[in-house]
């Protein structure tokens, strides 16, 4: 049971900057998610956390310790690899007992710690067995388990389930959510998966080039999201920019490209004002926008070609062309006959668009519909009997 | 290019031409033939090792054979000096060179910075200087250092020698090693060294192995440092089955009887440890 708070972390390998003051306070039981692209650092400040990699500057508290300059044995962790990094030359039961060992824990609590472990994750028919007999999804399990029998203070776990196919991700993805219920323990949680930050996570933490880019619950993010980057990285399929220049006429607001008319009363994106003369990325999330014309001033149109449909069987996506930019429509009836080349209208509700500055560095600039309070849950989710 | 794709295709087409059953046999016999290419020789040096000094130039002609060769260099004290001394001297370079070649390969394999770096290019440097251009320098610092003709004078540059070959392979198979699991180990409760100690080594027994037979038999085939380096007080296997060669004539069947004697042990440990040996090199 531990808080852990990370203050003003850096992380610099000579002149290269790999995390920039990374500020982050995570509750007793939360579980966060750390996500972005390959090389934004977010597998670093797991690691500093771990005690793996020493940090430049800033301070790492675990529970009421700083633990900077502790060793890693020492900072009461667990930490879960994405290669699993079980000892391949001992079985299964050693590798679970390995840990407790090296605390000089008496060998029948051990044994009562793997049983446990073992029946909570179901691995007790494979204690006998070495590691590389086991299938990945096994090996993972295992790996779960090592962390089980210690109850550290904190769980890390590093890109886990990347390794597994996509079935086995989506299935080991519910068995972590249930695990979590049973041994709830503050959980740090890396990944390059905007979906497997979105369904396990309390909090997210979207990074880029070793910068937090917004810290939220998923809903938070989804709906409101900071800036460009993250509006693009959360959500599939992956929002539609649209680049548009900005003119002010009256209570209104013009945004124009060729092929591309957009009129937006003022009132509802105050700071749109300010960037008139200037550019500005209208965003809207595929599953937003529907074929057909606009039917009041609350929604907006796009006229278009339609390029290309994708089928997933319970829906279509098309591409459309509008002028120069390609837009995507999902949520299409599947029985939906599309001719590609031909002339399509989509619309979109003016509380989805999200607009974004261009000039600053995509720093969002409003959402048409503000999000209302207590929508979003913050609460942890309550424990399930053992 | 050209010119090799048409004759690939035509090997291809030939083999393919054959049944499976002609294409295995065709298999056998060529394996069969490089067992004998490589067979013959010591076929041969068992067959002079026991022949009569008389019949070594007739080994296939004759029908007289003889384990006589074998009691006379066995009688000799300094064959059974120089065996003992060979065994020892190439078990203890193995040992003392593995125990420096696998903390050394650790340490090129998972750290960065002054220390690795300057250690990898002075490996490097020793590693491009010919071999045989080390001997006569170590001898003048063997005499300098009191250690000529004596096991020190021959275990330490074959240490050396050891260590600059061996700690690139050695490297090779930690890098081979997933290092998250020394990484576990640590947040398990262990050390940088325990992890190593209790992990990683562990991990790489197939590789050690490997290199501890290739070093061991290295050392034991060895001639040219024993020749420079020892005398009469420590004589080493390769240099005394030389000395059959000498003024007076070749004794030929001696030499193969006593070569018969060293390829025992050597037999042995590959045999022994011929498996690990494929193992630790497929790492």
């Amino acid at each position: 049971m531990a808080e852990v708070v990370l203050t003003d972390i850096q992380k610099s390998y000579g002149t290269v900057v790999a995390v920039k003051d990374f500020s982050l306070e995570i509750k007793d039981h939360e579980f966060v998610v750390l996500v972005g692209p390959s090389g934004c650092g977010k597998s670093t400040t797991l690691r500093m956390i771990a005690g793996l990699e020493d940090i430049t500057g800033g301070t790492i508290a675990i529970g009421d310790r700083v633990v900077n300059h502790l060793q890693p044995k020492d900072r009461d962790i667990a930490m879960v690899f994405q290669n699993y990094a079980l000892y391949q030359h001992m079985s299964v039961r050693d590798n679970l007992a390995f840990g407790l060992r090296n605390r000089r824990v008496p060998e029948t609590e051990i044994e009562a710690a793997i049983a446990h472990a073992a029946r909570i994750l179901s691995i007790e028919p494979l204690l006998a067995r070495r590691p590389r007999q086991l299938s990945g999804g096994q090996q993972q399990r295992v790996a779960l388990g090592r962390c089980i029998v210690r109850n550290p203070k904190v769980f890390l776990f590093d890109e886990p389930l990347s390794n597994l196919d996509a079935q086995l991700r989506a299935q080991m993805r519910l068995e972590l959510k249930e695990l979590r219920l049973r041994v709830p323990t503050t959980s740090i949680f890396v990944t390059h998966d905007q979906v497997e930050a979105m369904t396990l996570g309390d909090r997210i933490v979207v990074m880029k080039d070793g910068l937090v880019q917004q810290v939220g619950t998923p809903l938070e993010l989804f709906r409101k999201p900071a800036n460009r980057f993250v509006a693009s990285f959360i959500g599939s399929p992956a929002m539609n920019f649209i680049d548009l220049r900005v003119a002010v006429d009256g209570d209104r607001i013009e945004l124009t490209r060729e092929g591309v008319a957009l009129a937006l009363p003022a009132r509802r994106f105050p700071d749109l004002g300010r960037l008139a003369g200037g550019k500005a990325w209208v965003g809207i999330r595929p599953q937003h926008l529907k074929l057909g014309r606009p039917s009041g001033n609350d929604q907006i149109g796009l006229k278009g070609t339609l390029m290309v449909t994708e089928q997933l069987g319970h829906e279509q996506i098309v591409v459309v062309r509008v002028g120069r930019q390609d837009i995507r429509v999902a949520g299409i009836d599947p029985d939906l006959s599309l001719a590609t080349g031909s002339e399509i209208e989509a619309c979109a509700a003016i509380d989805n668009l999200h607009v974004f500055d261009a000039q600053a560095d995509g720093a969002s600039i409003g959402v048409g519909a503000p999000l209302a309070e207590g929508s979003i849950r913050t609460e942890l989710p309550d424990r399930l009997p053992p | 290019m050209s010119a090799v794709a048409p004759a690939q295709a035509g090997s291809h087409g030939f083999f393919a031409m054959l049944a499976p059953g002609g294409r295995r046999a065709l298999f056998i016999l060529a394996a069969i033939a490089v067992c004998l290419l490589f067979a013959f020789p010591i076929f041969w040096l068992v067959l002079t090792s026991l022949r009569p000094g008389s019949g070594v130039y007739y080994v296939h002609r004759g029908t007289e054979f003889t384990i006589e060769n074998f009691h006379e260099v066995l009688s000799q004290p300094v064959v059974l000096k120089a065996l003992w001394n060979s065994f020892a001297i190439s078990t203890l370079a193995t040992i003392m060179s593995l125990g420096v070649t696998v903390t050394s390969g650790y340490m090129l394999s998972r750290f960065k910075g002054p220390i690795p770096n300057t250690w990898f290019s002075l490996i490097y440097v020793f590693r491009c200087v010919p071999y045989v251009s080390w001997v006569l320098p170590l001898y003048f610092v063997t005499l300098k250092l009191g250690i000529f003709d004596t096991y020190w004078g021959l275990l330490l540059p074959h240490v050396a020698v050891h260590i600059c070959f061996f700690s690139w392979i050695m490297k090779g198979f930690f890098d081979g090693i997933d290092p998250s699991m020394e990484y576990a180990a640590m947040i398990d409760g262990c050390s940088r060294w325990g992890a190593f100690v209790r992990v990683a080594l562990p991990s790489a027994i197939p590789g050690l192995t490997a290199l501890a037979i290739l070093c061991w038999l290295y050392t034991w085939n060895e001639f040219l440092f024993a020749l420079i380096l020892t005398s009469h007080e420590t004589p080493i296997l390769t240099v005394v089955m030389a000395q059959f060669v000498h003024e007076l004539g070749m004794e030929w069947h001696l030499m193969s009887a006593t070569a018969v004697l060293a390829l025992g042990p050597a037999l042995i440990v590959t045999l022994f440890g011929q498996k690990y040996v494929i193992r630790g090199l497929k790492v």
